[in-house]
C-alpha cells in the first residue's frame, strides 16, 4: 500500500463528492467498520500509460442522497435505484478522471471505461495500490485503486517532493 | 430565436444535470435531444436540426471524439458548435479537441460554467434577458 497514493485518492474523492453531490466528508485515519455493512460497491477500470482501476464503497443510505444532490431533486422527490446506480457510477467516473493527472500529470492520455456495481461475479482485489476512508454524514466510504503492476513502478513521481504528487 | 441541443452522456444522471443547467441558464430552448454514446449521437444529427451538440468523451460504442470526427467529415455537421463536458485531465488530449474549434467543461462543473459557455459560443442574443 502507498500512503501518498492512498492520500491523494481520498483527496480527489472528497473533493468531488463536494463539488458534484455537495456531500462534504471527513478524512478517516483508520479503517472503519464497513465490512458486512450494507454498501453500494461500484467500479471503473482505465487503460492509458498504466492501467488500472478504481473502486468506491458507501452506505446504501447515501445512495439517494448522492442521487438527490446531484440532480438537485425536490425534497421527497424519489429518484429510482437506476437513477441512485447512475449517479453512483457517474460519481467513481469523475473521481477516477480527475485522479488519473493528479498522479500521471496533465499530458498524459488515458482511456476510462463504463463503470460498473460490483457484484458477487466480479474479481476479488485482493492487493489494492490504495485505500483511503472517508466519513459521511451517514456511515463510512471506502476508495480503493487498483494498479496493473507496482505503483513505484509507474509513477517514479510518488516522492512527497517529486513529480506531479506534488502538484 | 429557440436552440435545439443535443446533449451525448452515457450517464442518465449526467444528462440530467446539464439539462437542468441549461434550463436554468436563461437560454432560449426549443428541443433537447439526448444521446447515450457516439452513434445515438449521430442517428439524432441525422434525424433533428441541432444548433448546439454538448458531449462527453469516455463513452461506450462509439466515444465523443469519434462523433466529433465523424462530424467534421460531414459538410452538414462540421459547423454545429459543439461543447466536450467531460472528466478528461489531458492537456494533450483537450489541446487536440481545441483545434478542432471546440469548447471545453471539466467536469464536475457549475451551472454559471455551462451557461457562460453557452453564450461564449452562441452569444448572449439567444439568452433572455435577465440572464443575458
Amino acid at each position: 500500500m502507498n500512503p501518498m497514493l492512498s492520500r491523494k485518492l481520498v483527496e480527489v474523492t472528497a473533493d468531488t463528492l463536494e463539488k458534484l453531490a455537495f456531500i462534504f466528508t471527513f478524512p478517516s485515519e483508520d479503517a472503519p467498520a464497513v465490512e458486512g455493512q450494507d454498501q453500494e460497491v461500484v467500479r471503473v477500470d482505465f487503460s492509458g500509460p498504466f492501467g488500472g482501476g478504481l473502486e468506491l464503497s458507501l452506505p446504501s443510505s447515501a445512495r439517494g442522497e448522492l442521487a438527490v444532490n446531484m440532480l438537485g431533486a425536490e425534497d421527497g422527490e424519489e429518484l429510482s435505484p437506476e437513477q441512485q446506480r447512475d449517479a453512483l457510477k457517474e460519481l467513481i467516473n469523475v473521481v477516477c478522471g480527475n485522479l488519473l493527472p493528479v498522479l500521471a500529470g496533465h499530458t498524459e492520455e488515458f482511456n476510462l471505461r463504463p463503470p460498473y456495481m460490483v457484484s458477487d461475479e466480479s474479481a476479488v482485489w485482493d492487493d489494492p495500490a490504495a485505500v483511503g476512508y472517508l466519513m459521511l454524514e451517514n456511515g463510512a466510504c471506502r476508495v480503493r485503486m487498483r494498479l496493473d503492476g507496482s505503483p513505484d513502478q509507474f509513477l517514479p513521481g510518488l516522492e512527497p517532493t517529486g513529480g506531479p504528487l506534488s502538484s | 430565436m429557440a436552440v435545439n441541443i443535443l446533449i451525448v452522456d452515457d450517464s442518465g444522471v449526467m444528462r440530467s444535470m446539464i439539462k437542468k443547467s441549461m434550463q436554468m441558464s436563461g437560454l432560449q430552448i426549443g428541443e433537447i435531444y439526448q444521446a447515450a454514446n457516439g452513434r445515438e449521437g449521430m442517428d439524432a444529427l441525422d434525424q433533428h436540426w441541432i444548433d448546439l451538440v454538448i458531449t462527453d468523451i469516455n463513452m461506450p460504442v462509439m466515444t465523443g471524439e469519434e462523433m466529433i470526427g465523424q462530424m467534421h467529415e460531414r459538410p452538414d455537421l462540421k459547423t454545429i458548435p459543439t461543447i466536450v463536458v467531460s472528466t478528461e485531465g489531458s492537456q494533450t488530449r483537450i489541446e487536440r479537441l481545441k483545434t478542432k474549434g471546440l469548447k471545453f467543461i471539466h467536469k464536475p462543473f457549475s451551472p454559471e460554467k455551462i451557461r457562460d459557455t453557452v453564450k461564449d459560443v452562441l452569444g448572449s442574443e439567444v439568452f433572455n434577458e435577465p440572464n443575458a
